[in-house]
């Protein structure tokens, strides 16, 4: 068993669990028009982008001429958030570990001098922080752990990925406690590679609508502290939730597009219920991948069909208020799962209004307030197939 | 628990794909860049996905269907792969493309295919893998990373076949940033015997090794991985010599036992320093070999030290190109492979024979 | 329209890498995906951008190019129909 003691997020709507918490309650989407990313594209589209520039994070993380980009900086904070909530002064005490995730590392800086690289301008040196887990390295140092560090890439489903790790590094006795989620800053790599698959909607995204158009692009960062049953009973931990099962999958369909049935996320969703010992009429609410795009939301459907039959509990996006965060989304989606149980609350899915007609489900579009929420499934899917599924438990 | 190496596969700077050849002619290369030789990828790549791939999936996909035909086994438990760069071609590609054409009229095909996990995707896709498929990217410790989730997934799932592989590639457009940052030797300053450097910088390589794992012993078994330890803030040689003893204890091994030493000196005089040192104070009666003159520094280098390791265990020989005393007749029963990039990341790995 | 049907598959073969298929192997009446050659939707996202950059001409819903790409011959035809 795993335990959830810590949990930290910044995102397009809050820069903390309280303000995340708050944009929840009150249905208040981050959405909205871009900012802080520099592209052509900036007039024509809306984003969930973190409302802070890079210098404000930095004045935020408490930090002067860090030299951390965005990515970095979105992650130290809401690591910084988690390990506080977490009530961890001595990280030494334990065997401790960071798992991050993330799907560009460093983009978000390697792009502003890439076209100086390319014409010979030798601009200062940006490679070292353009790998994909060099955040990592930085974060984890900066906070001084040091007995397991390591990143996880797996597109979309990234910080699933790195919860499922570090839960499995508990269970297999390698460490004691372990900082999980992942971050992601928008780019415009990233922001073009989407558009290019003409998955991006102008509007709001509607996922789970009949009429939805695609997805909205949002960033941040988000992390759970996780703690071995010893740890939690010698020190008497309060638990936020438990981490009870995890499942991954591929769906072996196709590079970017999900299988029309759903078969990779049907087989996460499954492995997750198998390791937490639950039957499908004891989840609650699913916290959906639900990005609004044709091809996911109707395989995801399909997926969910297949395995909860004709009882289909509870479900919703909150992408509609973050936007999909990419290799954060998972983190970022466990955090808002274990408030909705501490909460009692099932968060909306924002701008659904349409059901859709190749799909018998429908989402919970309005706040539900006092449901008793024992079991929270969470799902995340990715690029080359990868599928992932997380259980929260009430405690 | 016993973790065994049942097929191999690597594509490198030299001939891996033949391993006589490689024994018998494998040669110290003294260039900054040291590209992978690379087969007929026809023989492993259907032409319909061939078309999409760049550099790097070539690659990968090639060794992983190498080590899968080694270990005559068609599907696999689990894929985890480590890559420290990812799909630098595609993310280059996309890159150019936004700058020239001002964020206009691209293309996604190299957009899709620049994320870490594109191989181990392509790979599920090839074999119709729908089980358990992560990618690790961390600098100098990504294919070990995906090494230790390999040894608590087959802890967790007796009886299963993982592919476990690292891969990194070396394009033109990567060494130039390196170049850039200083981080590549001059060429007046390379020299043979890597160890001996005394100058800084390192020779870029690349390539992908990939090793398809069980608990259950095959009869095509080549070796054992006995443990795999990774460490990122060392205080100097002292401590990774403490950490080596610690390391040799938990697996029940003297200094004496180690039949090979293989030393990942990436040929920097400041980077080979706490390696050189243990070399010497641990190290004094016991043959060390260096790797990276042969395949070139790269983040998943490791992973052809671990090919390298499970094929002399395999053939009980040292290709020529890596002692320059005669070996014969020694029985190679341990070996230790001793890693690090740009000193700040360690590993050790221990390959024994079964 | 031969001149345009040939230019085309010029156009495709280097556009979609398909290396190992000469101009005069696509039949232009054959459908260009699922079965012929095979392409997927990717590549009629890589189409999309081929006539927008060598014919000015935008499609703006993936959906609406199902029908203009079922072969090369109805991608010409759409191609001279646009231009009148």
């Amino acid at each position: 068993m795993v335990f959830v003691t810590g949990i930290g997020i910044i995102s397009a709507i809050g820069k903390n669990v309280s303000e995340t918490l708050s944009s929840l309650l009150e249905s208040r989407t981050g959405i909205g028009k871009i900012h802080h990313l520099q592209t052509i594209h900036a007039n024509n589209f809306v984003a969930g982008e973190v409302k802070y520039s890079l210098q404000e994070l930095e004045n935020l993380a408490g930090l002067k001429n860090s030299n951390y980009n965005r990515t970095t900086l979105l992650s130290l904070l809401a690591t910084q958030e988690a390990l506080l909530s977490a009530g961890i002064e001595d990280i030494t005490t334990h065997r401790t570990g960071f798992i991050s995730a993330s799907s560009v590392g460093g983009m978000c800086h390697t792009e502003l001098l890439y076209e100086d690289f390319l014409e010979d301008k030798s601009p200062e040196n940006f490679i070292d922080s353009h790998y994909t887990g060099a955040h990592a390295t930085d974060v984890a140092k900066h906070f001084g752990i040091s007995d397991y560090v390591t990143t996880i890439s797996t597109a979309c489903s990234s910080a699933a990925n790195a919860i499922m790790l570090g839960a499995r590094l508990i269970n297999n006795n390698i460490l004691d406690r372990v900082v999980v989620g992942g971050t992601d800053a928008l780019c415009k790599f990233t922001f073009n590679g989407f558009n290019t698959l003409m998955i991006l909607d102008k509007e709001w995204c509607k996922p789970f609508d009949n009429n939805r158009k695609g997805l909205n692009l949002g960033e941040g960062a988000a992390y759970l502290v996780l703690e071995s049953e010893r740890v939690v009973k010698a020190e008497n931990k309060k638990v936020l939730a438990t981490l009870s099962g995890y499942g991954n999958a591929n769906d072996a369909y196709h590079q970017t597009a999900s299988s029309p049935d759903g078969q990779g996320a049907y087989a996460a969703i499954q492995k997750a219920l198998q390791v937490a010992n639950l039957s499908t009429d004891k989840i609650n609410y699913v916290n959906a991948h639900g990005t609004g795009t044709a091809n996911n939301d109707l395989s995801e459907a399909t997926a969910m069909q297949n395995i909860f039959k004709q009882n289909i509990p509870p479900f919703s996006s909150t992408k509609s208020f973050t936007g999909h965060t990419l290799a954060a989304a998972a983190g970022i989606e466990a955090v808002i799962s274990i408030l909705s149980i501490q909460n009692k609350t099932i968060f909306p899915n924002l701008n659904c209004k349409t059901q859709m007609e190749d799909a018998v489900l429908f989402p919970v579009t309005n706040l539900q307030k006092n449901v008793e929420i024992n079991h929270v499934l969470s799902n995340s899917f990715g690029f080359g197939g990868n599928c992932s599924s997380l259980i929260f438990s009430k405690n | 628990m016993a973790i065994y190496i049942n097929g191999t596969g690597c594509i490198s700077h030299q001939n891996t794909i033949d391993v006589a050849d490689f024994f018998e002619n494998a040669q110290v290369a003294c260039q900054q860049r040291l590209v992978a030789q690379e087969p007929d990828y026809k023989n492993y790549v259907p032409a319909n996905m061939f078309r999409r791939m760049s550099h790097v999936i070539k690659m990968g996909v090639a060794a992983a269907k190498i080590s899968l035909q080694q270990a005559e086994i068609e599907n696999v438990d689990a894929i985890i792969t480590g890559t420290g760069l990812g799909c630098f071609e595609d993310t280059d590609k996309f890159l150019r493309a936004i700058i020239e054409n001002d964020e206009q009229l691209l293309t996604p095909t190299s957009f899709i295919q620049s994320t870490h996990n594109t191989v181990a995707g392509q790979i599920a896709l090839l074999i119709k893998c729908h089980n358990y498929n992560f990618t690790y990217t961390q600098q100098g410790l990504s294919f070990e990373s995906a090494l230790i989730d390999a040894k608590m997934f087959l802890n967790e799932n007796k009886n299963s076949n993982i592919l476990v592989g690292g891969l990194d590639e070396a394009i033109q457009p990567y060494f130039d940033l390196l170049l850039q940052a200083g981080e590549i030797k001059k060429q007046e300053d390379i020299i043979v015997e890597i160890e001996n450097n005394k100058t800084k910088g390192f020779c870029l390589g690349e390539g992908a090794s990939f090793f398809v794992l069980s608990n259950e012993k095959h009869k095509n078994t080549k070796a054992e991985i006995k443990g795999i330890k990774t460490f990122t803030s060392l205080k100097d040689g002292g401590d990774l010599q403490n950490k080596l003893s610690l390391f040799l204890q938990e697996l029940n091994l003297s200094v004496n036992d180690i039949s090979l030493v293989l030393s990942g000196n990436s040929g920097d005089v400041e980077d080979d320093k706490i390696l050189n040192e243990t070399n010497r104070n641990i190290f004094s009666q016991t043959n060390i070999a260096y790797f990276k003159n042969l395949c070139g520094e790269y983040f998943t280098a490791s992973a052809f030290a671990l090919w390298l390791a499970s094929a002399i265990i395999e053939k009980q020989e040292i290709p020529t190109a890596l002692v320059n005393k005669p070996t014969q007749g020694l029985l190679i029963k341990n070996i230790l492979i001793l890693n690090q990039y740009r000193n700040s990341e360690y590993s050790f790995m221990c390959i024994s024979s079964c | 329209m031969e001149n345009l049907i040939q230019n085309l598959k010029v156009q495709i073969i280097e556009q979609l890498n398909l290396a190992e298929t000469k101009p005069e192997d696509i039949d232009a009446s054959a459908p260009l995906f699922g079965e012929g050659l095979g392409l997927d939707s990717i590549d009629a996202l890589e189409l999309i951008v081929l006539l927008e950059k060598n014919y000015g001409l935008k499609i703006a819903d993936p959906k609406d190019a199902k029908n203009i790409f079922q072969s090369v011959k109805t991608l010409a035809e759409y191609i001279s129909s646009q231009k009148k």
